[in-house]
């Protein structure tokens, strides 16, 4: 009793301290005093009118929305003696790991510097920056050479990172045996078998209403999806982040998705959030960094040759160029096991009032990196309102499948139950594809790391990513990638190379995914 | 509340196993740590902080004297107290855990009290629940305590990436 009366002390003193520096805090306090001029608002029973006033009149939902966000994202204090490291990721072999794999990543962006002779960061002369804020709405017109420019890494170097993860205290032996794992990740976490994913993913039951089934056009809208929406416009008018993140678990009718998502993220396009945007504007406009280049040629290799998303391409550039000048995200590093790149002011190395993090938000953009924020194009329109939802949904979820830790929704935990599913499910299906040298996650790999953008339409990826919210994992990742799978089992189990197993698995555009 | 650290010296661990410890194959699955209290006075012990590295159950037994007369009997305070829930996997294998006095089934960790000493008494907590003005004055430490950290960052929420105007970099640094 006493254990549990002082977790819950630390977690309200953590997340009040949080919420107090934040703009709802101030605007709670603006509105507490105009209140007063209220008349029901009387001396005697002060707090328990203003109370009752912020309900009424809704702060009081804003309030429980925050605090609901905040639980969401944020771990929950961990023991007093914990040291911060603990809290990014508590065993010592994946912190070690994926330090080693941050230094690989820093010094191929050093090697690439010296060799092309480009700086970091430089700031840009005044005739630059007056000739990139005109043509701010058409960065895609632009054809820089980017030829000599190569991706930090590909998703495939980072998987080979991974099948090298080795527990120091897990004795699995070099030759097999029944204790080695049969798939390529070695490490023994945790993962969930089916029974237990039954139980977590309840709403996801087949005696349950889906939307991308039950609204199809053979089931008559009375039966389901009809009062599905009319449930979604309800929670809308309540703005209840919790009910909200509870209704999408059944998938978002398109028309409300947009809303939805800011509710659940709990963003609201305030001024001050559109004044942030375009201060990070002004930064990018006053400062040229490598990682623009980065940017550009990643944009230019996936998502303008994509044929969903290659009109968003102006779009790309204007969220991810501010992405990269955005401190506000240093604060993710707490809870992920990665940590932000550090440089010195030319001239001070080693002197830490000249240390800054690089790029400014700590976040290196790898192969790929530009189809985390593609398919968001599709519901927003406004760029600071885009900026704020994909920043948010890289805080809360993508920021775990490219960086090594041991928590459920993390990489490895999804390579893993990847693996543990479709061993245990589908066991000829795997043995065979192992014989024949194709081992499924080579080829899975890829679409988890991107969250599936790029391998699903975009409906229907729209529809995966409501779930990802809805149940605030990406577990259903690696559920998904096992089904298609299971899916496509008959023509695997004919092939009889890696290559054709990939060709068999190529096209995932025509799955329905629900 | 004052609680204070208490030295003590723990020994290596020594495995349980029947047989000759040099000839036998295999590893045991249970080890024993001692731990000491060199030359302390009584005290009344709280909490016991540790960090795990793969145990899966652990118990507790502690040898007291309760007279100058009697001899010192071992008494079992925590016994196969679950520390991770799945042995095989990687779950609470590397937390830090603390247990506290009122874990212990037998209601209170015996008091170590190598022979009774009635004016040397440490501040004791009070038993039973703890009320609620206790809770509230545990979330001003708490707040004092996150205040305090909160002070000590440079803060990055300025929004700030450069120093005076300059971000001109040299290389990434590897440390």
């Amino acid at each position: 009793m006493l254990q549990e009366e002082s977790d819950l002390s630390l977690i309200i003193a953590q997340i009040v301290q949080k919420l107090k520096g934040s703009n709802l805090y101030s605007q709670l306090e603006r509105q507490a005093w105009a209140s007063l001029q209220r008349p029901e608002i009387k001396l005697e029973s002060l707090k328990e009118d203003i109370k009752e006033f912020f309900k009424i009149s809704g702060w009081e939902k804003k309030l429980q929305n925050a605090v609901y966000s905040e639980l969401s994202v944020f771990p929950l204090p961990s023991h007093p003696a914990a040291p911060p490291e603990h809290l990014k990721e508590p065993l010592v072999y994946m912190r070690k790991a994926q330090g080693s794999w941050e230094k690989r990543i820093l010094k191929s962006l050093n090697s690439m510097c010296t060799e092309l002779s480009i700086p970091l960061a430089r700031k840009r002369p005044v005739g630059e920056q007056k000739e990139l804020l005109n043509k701010w709405n058409e960065m895609g017109t632009d054809e820089p050479d980017l030829s000599l420019f190569r991706p930090v890494y590909a998703p495939k170097d980072f998987l080979e990172v991974l099948i090298n993860l080795r527990n120091p205290n897990y004795e699995n032996g070099d030759s097999l045996s029944f204790r080695t794992h049969l798939g390529l990740i070695q490490v023994p976490l945790k993962v969930k078998d089916i029974p237990e994913l039954k139980e977590c993913f309840v709403e996801l039951g087949l005696n349950i209403g889906q939307l991308g089934i039950d609204d199809s056009t053979q089931v008559p809208p009375e039966l389901f999806e009809n009062e599905h929406v009319r449930i979604g416009q309800k929670v809308l008018a309540e703005q209840d982040s919790a009910a909200a993140q509870q209704y999408i678990r059944q998938g978002s009718p398109t028309a409300l998705r947009a809303e939805l998502w800011a509710l659940i993220l709990n963003i609201s396009s305030q001024p001050e959030d559109v004044l942030y945007y375009e201060q990070l504007k002004t930064n990018v406009i006053q400062h040229d960094l490598l990682v623009d280049s980065l940017i550009y040629k990643d944009v230019k290799l996936t998502a303008s040759n994509d044929d969903y998303y290659f009109v968003f391409e102006d779009y790309l550039y204007q969220v991810l160029l501010c992405f990269s000048r955005d401190t506000s995200v240093l604060s993710h590093f707490a809870y992920n096991s990665a940590s932000p790149p550090k440089s010195y002011i030319r001239g001070k190395l080693g002197l830490e009032e000249y240390a800054v993090f690089y790029p400014p938000n700590g976040v290196i953009p790898f192969h790929g990196f530009s189809m985390y924020v593609a398919p968001l194009c599709f519901l927003y329109h406004e760029p600071s309102k885009l900026y704020q939802i994909f920043r948010e949904m890289y805080v809360r979820f993508f920021f775990r499948l490219h960086s090594i830790s041991s928590h459920p929704s993390g990489i490895v935990s999804l390579c893993l139950l990847f693996e543990t599913l479709l061993q245990t499910y589908l066991p000829q299906l795997f043995y065979h594809l192992r014989e024949i040298g194709a081992q499924p996650l080579r080829i899975s790999f890829k679409w988890m790391v991107r969250a599936f953008s790029g391998y699903l339409a975009t409906d229907q990826l729209l529809l995966l990513w409501d779930r990802i919210l809805g149940y605030n994992s990406l577990e259903i990742l690696a559920v998904l990638a096992a089904a298609v799978f299971a899916f496509r089992a008959v023509n695997l189990m004919e092939v009889t190379s890696l290559a054709a197993a990939e060709a068999v698995l190529a096209d995932l555009s025509t799955l329905k995914k629900t | 509340m004052s609680r204070i650290l208490v030295p003590c010296h723990v020994k290596g661990t020594v495995a349980l196993q029947v047989g000759d410890v040099r000839t036998s194959q295999g590893r045991p699955g249970v080890l024993v740590i001692d731990v000491t209290f060199p030359s302390v006075a009584p005290f009344e012990l709280q909490e016991i902080t540790f960090k795990n590295y793969y145990t899966a159950f652990l118990s507790i037994r502690v040898r007291q004297h309760t007279s100058a007369h009697t001899p010192a009997k071992w008494v079992t305070c925590l016994r196969d107290y679950c520390l991770m829930p799945d042995p095989h996997s990687e779950e609470g294998a590397q937390e830090y855990v603390s247990l506290f006095k009122h874990q212990s089934p037998s209601m209170t960790f015996p008091k170590w009290l190598s022979h009774p000493v009635p004016c040397e008494q440490p501040a004791l907590l009070c038993e039973g629940l703890p009320d609620p003005s206790r809770v509230s004055s545990e979330v001003q430490q708490m707040w004092a305590l996150t205040e305090m950290i909160r002070a000590s960052h440079t803060s990055t929420r300025i929004g700030r990436f450069d120093v005076d105007g300059c971000y001109d970099l040299n290389l990434l640094s590897y440390t």
